[in-house]
């Protein structure tokens, strides 16, 4: 009798437990994202006149490596 | 049960975090009792009975760690395999706090079986062999405040004081709270040793 009553017991706590952790998980809020944060960007033309050009999405702001494609030119 | 699967609830990972906590808690119960058993705090009455609950807790707690366990098996995140489960050290995940918890698992599952064994192995040996259950604790604790997701920060202290109140005041409790076979064993100590032959005088 006293193994019946550990056992209920203890499965009715496992069940209180998996219903209060299930209710407290906490949900991930969604982080934004940064295809959709429009930017800026400052372009210099050729014959030195600047230009402030709008870009709205893909990868304004976007964190990413940059690779060099040509070597630096010494001095 | 299905509205939990159907919010993509992680339900093997839940299962294993309230088959752990629980065992714990049974753990904790099941370790003060044996303490109360031994201070002599109960009434005499009260010990068969409370020697049952002891034992069938401990197995209740193994019972909990066996679904622990085997609810990170199921965990699609975790992914840990049998040999991680079972063997301590070979855990991908913080390898030495999982080992914390299969060698406490180990230890409590040594205690559950000596209670079968104790008229073979013999009361003092049986004694000796209780005094693992205070490692099984903290062993178990470690598990839980390290590995536990759940008990980060201020919940892992509270879970940790709540958990340890029990144990130390009942260890202090069986320390220094005199006990009714130890005046005898103390004076027997303390007797001088009666020499077997009579002193030879000059």
């Amino acid at each position: 009798m006293r193994t019946v009553w550990a056992t209920v017991l203890s499965v009715w706590a496992l069940f209180a437990v998996v219903a209060f952790l299930a209710w407290t998980r906490q949900q991930p809020t969604p982080a934004r994202s940064p295809q959709s944060v429009p930017g800026a960007v400052i372009v210099k033309g050729k014959n030195g006149t600047t230009r402030l050009v709008v870009v709205s999405g893909a990868g304004t702001t976007a964190p990413h490596a940059t690779t060099r494609t040509s070597p630096v030119p010494a001095g | 049960m299905s509205d939990i699967v159907a919010a993509g609830m992680p339900v093997a990972w839940l299962i294993a975090r309230a088959a752990g906590l629980v065992a714990f808690a049974l753990l904790t119960v099941s370790v003060s009792l044996g303490l109360a058993m031994s201070t002599k705090l109960l009434k005499p009455r009260l010990q068969k009975d409370i020697l049952g609950w002891h034992q069938t807790l401990l197995w209740t707690a193994l019972s909990m760690l066996a679904l622990h366990g085997g609810a990170i098996l199921f965990d699609p995140v975790m992914r840990f395999g049998l040999p991680a489960v079972v063997v301590p050290g070979t855990a991908p995940w913080r390898p030495i706090t999982v080992a914390a918890g299969v060698v406490a698992a180990y230890l409590m599952l040594t205690l559950a079986v000596s209670f079968r064994v104790r008229r073979r192995i013999g009361q003092r040996r049986w004694r000796l062999l209780h005094y693992a259950s205070f490692g099984a604790f903290a062993l178990a604790l470690g598990h839980a405040l390290h590995a536990g997701t759940d008990l980060q920060g201020t919940t892992g202290l509270v879970f940790a004081a709540v958990a340890l109140a029990p144990i130390l005041w009942l260890t202090f409790a069986r320390i220094l709270m005199p006990r009714p076979g130890r005046p005898h064993a103390r004076a027997r100590v303390d007797r001088p040793v009666e020499s077997p032959q009579p002193a030879v005088t000059a």
